[in-house]
């Protein structure tokens, strides 16, 4: 018995370190396995900090989820606090997120997945560099980029600096916006309205009559979200899980425990009341769980995608411009809302209410729970961190091993297999720092 | 001819090469240079020579050291990417992982500070490097600039009881605000490099340092300055902050 072991070192277009291990076994690929670098151990050295001082710490978690990190850290210590936090803070961290969410999304789409998408679909031959793009779309790259710096834009003036932002404390959120800085805001959002109905328009042209192709068809899989009464929302509301149409099982975040937890071993997440099945989140789960967008638009767009669509990875693409299209929408309304110029008085945090404290926000890859018990007051005593890509790389795994078989059988091209696995990593942008926490 | 660059990213949160991307200047940057190295967006597997590479991220294993290397073999000029490649940056509060900065292993060219680097400094270091003009930074430390410099604590005799402010009082407008070290807040202004337009003591809360120290070493200044500061008891055992950006330099 011959045993082989080919290695991809470094995944190259997804976000960190990843290399993925292909056993091959008799002139047969037996297991596929995407790694990621070793853990970076926020969850150990978190112990002994101060709660004041946590927020910032996560945040370096992850340089594209920044927000969500911090966010769900605020969350979390509210929660110990028992606090409540005013109304004009939570705005502001929609504005947050929101900014993230298309810089995060935007990032991903241009230069991790678009490459892929043109050459899926038969548009080249290979993967084209941002260079290339450039050249052949310069009216989409012109959007992308300013796209980008919108997200960029918005965080600056709502979050203090563009990544690792300084007003998202526990207790609110320190910054009270101009007239100015709104008025700034508003037509920043307008903008990338325009910007990404045309993007929207152009993937509808480019992709929708095609029929995506089957490997990227997801198992059968169990969705899981944040939502708030089936309306699409990131920052509040109930997590669900929905298995199909019929089946929903919906639960605060405090109860998170009795359905997934922490691997033994702090690697991986488990599902325990169902070890048969696999969970997603991200996108593509949030918008099965969403029954109402509430505009009119993303509806019509939804339409233009027949049912071979609705199952594949792929479609993560679609959905993420529709998530930035509704957020930016969203967005717009909050920067009309009177509440937006309340001067708030912070609350005082003087000691905690609760031992344990747990904060949940659907980060832009999907589900992202902080849980923290605390020492002598205001220490940190045991920290958990629940990654949305931990959650989904056991599908991966499943996925790019059912694949890189059937294509190697068919082939004998194991070059063509390491190329092709990672385009389908790709589709599910992972993010490997935060996996690497 | 262009200048070709490669762009790497070493332990670290991405962080440094998404506000890169994120920069208005980008899109020119790509097209005054080459890059020919960069596994964020390009699909290229060899290292080969270049004119200037810039590294993201600390140093945590064997392997990060032999690309590392490799990196330095092929490129004219290294620069470190933000505070981990720098100094260490915040695994530097880790105690299962062994960070250091790159230049613990190889010679570099110069650092572009911050976590992140602020988007102007950042910026300008790149055209400038791109053009081949000088790229040093500023010797100066955050009070120099900062905006509470008229209510500046020169004595430090206040003692120090708190890292932060308390939700409640933070002021939002510096005008109401008095030096942090005077209210008894610990602020790291006076040790650390200006450049980053004082973000946060803007919006209400003390220097956490993210910009490295103007000169000497990161725990050597933190140290003297300790001396200086009349700090409380519970602060002097917490390491939080203060090893937050760099750990004590062992001797490799």
């Amino acid at each position: 018995m011959i045993e082989l072991l080919k290695i991809v070192d470094v995944c190259t277009r997804v976000e960190g370190h990843g290399t993925i291990k292909i056993l091959v076994q008799n002139d047969e690929i037996s297991n596929v396995n995407f790694e990621i670098g070793s853990n970076r151990g926020f969850e150990r050295f978190l112990v002994g900090k101060k709660l004041m001082d946590v927020p910032k710490i996560v945040s370096r978690i992850c340089g594209l989820c920044y927000a969500s990190q911090s966010i769900a850290s605020c969350k979390a210590i509210e929660n110990l606090y028992d606090l409540a936090v005013p109304e004009q803070s939570i705005l502001i961290r929609y504005l947050l997120l929101f900014g993230e969410l298309i810089k995060s999304h935007t990032m991903h789409f241009f230069f991790q997945s678009l490459p892929d998408l043109f050459q899926i679909f038969g548009f080249s031959q290979k993967p084209f560099s941002p260079y290339e793009l450039t050249r052949i779309e310069p009216q989409l790259t012109a959007n992308i980029y300013e796209l980008i710096k919108i997200g960029n834009e918005i965080e600056r003036i709502f979050g203090g600096r563009s990544i690792h932002l300084i007003t998202p404390i526990p207790g609110g959120l320190i910054y009270l916006p101009s007239q100015k800085n709104i008025s700034i805001a508003r037509k920043y959002f307008q903008k990338a309205t325009i910007n990404l109905e045309w993007i929207i328009e152009k993937f509808i042209e480019l992709f929708s009559n095609h029929a995506p192709p089957k490997e990227f068809n997801l198992p059968n899989v169990m969705f899981m979200s944040l939502n708030n009464f089936g309306n699409f929302d990131r920052y509040g509301g109930t997590l669900k899980i929905q298995e199909n149409e019929r089946n929903l099982i919906e639960f605060e975040e405090k109860n998170y425990s009795s359905y997934f937890d922490k691997d033994i071993n702090l690697r991986g997440i488990d599902f325990h009341f169902d070890k048969s099945k696999r969970f997603l989140v991200g996108p593509i789960s949030r918008y099965k769980i969403t029954e109402n967008y509430e505009i009119e638009n993303i509806n019509t767009y939804l339409e233009y995608f027949d049912k071979s669509w609705q199952n594949s990875i792929l479609f993560a693409n679609f959905l993420r411009l529709l998530e930035m299209f509704f957020e930016i929408q969203k967005g717009l309304k909050i920067l009309e809302d009177p509440v937006l110029n309340n001067r708030t008085l912070l609350p005082s945090l003087d000691s905690v209410k609760n031992s344990e404290g747990i904060g949940v926000i659907e980060a832009p890859r999907g589900m992202l729970l902080h849980h923290y018990c605390v020492k002598n007051n205001d220490l940190i005593k045991e920290a958990k961190i629940f990654i949305p890509t931990e959650i989904n790389i056991s599908i991966i795994n499943e996925i790019i091993t059912r694949y890189a078989k059937e294509l190697y059988n068919k082939t004998g091209d194991i070059n063509l297999v390491k190329k092709k696995i990672q385009t389908v990593i790709r589709a599910f942008d992972p993010c490997l720092s935060c996996v690497a926490h | 001819m262009k200048p070709r660059f490669i762009i790497i990213s070493l332990t670290s949160c991405s962080g440094c090469i998404s506000t890169l991307i994120s920069l208005d200047i980008f899109p020119q940057f790509l097209e005054r240079t080459k890059v020919i190295y960069f596994p964020f967006i390009l699909d290229v597997e060899n290292i080969e020579d270049c004119d200037i590479a810039l590294v993201e991220g600390c140093i945590s294993d064997e392997t990060e050291i032999s690309l590392l290397k490799k990196v330095r073999k092929h490129a004219k000029k290294v620069y470190a990417l933000g505070t981990c490649a720098a100094f260490g940056g915040i695994l530097s509060l880790s105690n299962s992982k062994d960070v250091s900065p790159i230049s613990t292993y190889i010679e570099i060219d110069g650092v572009i500070p911050g976590c992140p680097p602020p988007s102007k400094l950042f910026g300008n270091f790149l055209m400038r490097l791109i053009e081949n003009k000088d790229t040093s930074l500023s010797e100066k430390i955050l009070c120099a600039g900062c905006p509470l410099r008229e209510k500046m604590e020169n004595n430090f005799d206040t003692e120090i009881i708190k890292i932060v402010p308390n939700p409640d009082e933070i002021f939002l407008g510096e005008e109401n605000s008095d030096c942090f070290l005077k209210r008894g807040i610990l602020c790291l202004g006076p040790i650390t490099r200006e450049g980053c337009e004082a973000k946060c003591i803007k919006l209400g809360l003390p220097c956490e340092g993210c910009m490295g120290p103007v000169s000497k070493d990161f725990t050597s200044n933190i140290i003297n300055f300790l001396s200086l500061v009349n700090l409380s008891k519970d602060l002097k055992s917490y390491e939080g902050i203060f090893y937050r950006f760099s750990k004590p330099k062992l001797r490799k």
